[in-house]
């Protein structure tokens, strides 16, 4: 008889019965779906985060308050704050120390400001950023390793197909079916990291733009008020 | 001298827990979708007889009969202790006679012997009464140890009864104790039996399954080493009594049908030639089906 006669297969069975390489390859995808999916979840609360601090600074910052308040504020809170008041905070320090400075001209103080603005801005971006590149790389790769996986399955049943003189479709499908399993494994992985991954970029281009007008917005109420002064 | 002061600030959110048990969540909910709403199950039937072949010894599964459920060994009932005999209803007490009136005295003629007489009577009369006491205490006596005799045997009687009823109750148990351990063994005697039962009809069945798929293996190995001739025409029949080493090595081939196409007939005996060893399954009960000898029917279309 042969074994695998009147067997139950079930995916559980399947994957325990898998060789070794299959089974690494599942496991390796496992983990990467695992890994792909905490990310999903970390950058959405993140990004969710980052959206509401946005809003919620951008209406205090246009509701005409004191600057000078709200910066204390914001130095205050440091590590509470969002990615804006970040750069608001680290704009508004550096102006601050380049107006005590006598004899700098209004577009030296602009300058140095926009230019700790964005350095500021640069690693708030990169902070914002970071797993995306781990998304992307699942996205584009587990396919790809399922495939392995079961190309390699595959192999293995046929390879077992050779010494029995008679083949029958019951002696391969077995094998076939725990070798697409893998494909299926690579698969599940890949889809919600490349959703995940057009997605989160999207939103933190759109991040980026605002976060970029407010600072030219904000070099330009600062320029208005060197001049003033000067 | 230049030096970096006010240091950037530098978050760094940590990894989230929340996310993490969110991406579980999602696997185990996976893995429930994949296991409870997939489940792959592989139902072989067992193989069908094809007319490829014909008298072949298929010993047909004995259908597997329930133990009939075994009539639960009535007890007998137990009998009745019998009712101890009503011991003899005690004789009636003797009751002593009274004694007999003592007779009226003749009247005293005279007064003046009436004295002596009076004396002469009383002495009798004592003499009488004291007679009648004897009698009465000695008839006193014997009702008393007529009582007493009647006592004994009664006595006697129920210690009789009772020992005799001790040896029943004694008797039947034993015989209870037999007939339950009887019982006990017959029905594990039938558990073993139906088990047996079961355990052959299963082997039975794996016999006729392997059976035919051998059966249908061998019939494929030839189809596809026979070369039809072109001229065939229709669906003739042809057959073929092949004999077999346990092997599967083929010894000889006789043919007992023609088609009437002798190149067609040629061509399925060459067939099974080359076909030689013909696959055989492993199990010897099994393999009994075709070996030394079995018959081959072949037409070139199903």
């Amino acid at each position: 008889m042969n074994p695998e006669f009147g067997q139950n297969l079930s995916v559980l069975h399947l994957v325990l019965q898998a060789s070794l390489p299959v089974q690494v390859v599942m496991a390796l995808l496992l983990g990467a779906s695992f890994m792909s999916w905490w990310f999903i979840f970390v950058k959405w609360f993140a990004l969710k985060r980052a959206r509401r601090v946005a809003d919620r600074f951008e209406r205090e910052f246009w509701a005409g308050g004191d600057i000078n308040a709200m910066y204390q504020r914001v130095s205050a809170e440091r590590d509470s704050v969002g990615e804006m008041e970040r750069i608001f905070e680290a704009g508004f320090r550096e102006f601050m120390k380049l107006r005590r400075q006598a004899g700098l001209t209004v577009n030296v103080v602009i300058d140095g400001t926009r230019r700790a603005m964005r350095a500021t801005y640069q690693r708030e971006l990169d902070g914002l950023e970071s797993h995306l590149s781990f998304l992307a790389t699942v996205g584009s790769v587990s396919p790809y390793v399922g495939l392995f996986g079961t190309v390699w399955g595959i192999m293995i049943a046929f390879m077992g197909l050779s010494s029995v003189a008679q083949a029958t479709l019951a002696q391969v499908a077995p094998g076939i079916a725990e070798a697409l399993i893998a494909t299926a494994m690579g698969l599940f992985a890949a889809i919600p990291a490349v959703i995940g991954y057009n997605r989160y970029t999207h939103d933190i281009d759109r991040l980026a733009n605002r976060m970029e007008s407010f600072m030219e917005e904000f070099s330009n109420i600062l320029q208005r008020q060197a001049t003033k002064a000067a | 001298m230049i030096a970096a002061t006010d240091a950037p600030h530098f978050s760094r959110p940590g990894p989230n827990l929340a996310a993490g048990v969110l991406a579980l969540g999602v696997h185990v909910a996976f893995l429930l979708l994949l296991v409870v709403g997939v489940s792959w199950q592989t139902d072989h039937p067992a193989p069908v007889m094809v007319d490829l072949w014909e008298a072949l010894p298929v010993s047909p599964t004995p259908p597997v009969v329930e133990p009939e459920p075994q009539p639960e060994p009535v007890p007998p009932p137990p009998p009745e202790p019998v009712k101890s005999v009503e011991p003899p209803p005690p004789a009636p007490p003797v009751v002593p006679r009274p004694a007999p009136a003592p007779e009226p005295l003749p009247a005293p003629r005279a007064a003046d012997i009436a004295l002596e007489k009076k004396k002469a009577e009383t002495a009798r009369l004592e003499k009488l009464k004291a007679l009648q006491a004897a009698e009465e205490k000695a008839l006193a006596d014997a009702a008393q140890a007529e009582v007493e005799a009647m006592k004994r045997a009664r006595d006697q009687q129920l210690a009789e009864q009772k020992r005799r009823e001790l040896l029943r109750q004694m008797e039947e148990d034993e015989l209870m104790m037999r007939m339950a351990e009887e019982s006990a063994a017959s029905e594990l005697r039938q558990a073993r039996e139906a088990e047996a039962r079961l355990v052959a009809s299963r082997r039975q069945a794996e016999i006729t399954r392997a059976v035919g798929q051998y059966r249908d293996k061998i019939s494929a190995t030839v189809r596809g080493n026979t070369r039809l001739p072109a001229d065939l025409k229709g669906n003739p029949e042809v057959r073929f009594l092949v004999r077999l080493l346990p092997t599967g090595e083929v010894t000889d081939i006789r043919r007992t049908q023609s088609s009437g196409n002798p190149a067609y007939d040629e061509a399925v005996e060459r067939a099974i030639r080359k076909s030689s060893p013909l696959p055989l399954p492993a199990d010897r009960e099994a393999r009994a089906a075709f070996v030394p000898e079995l018959s081959f029917v072949h037409r070139p279309k199903e």
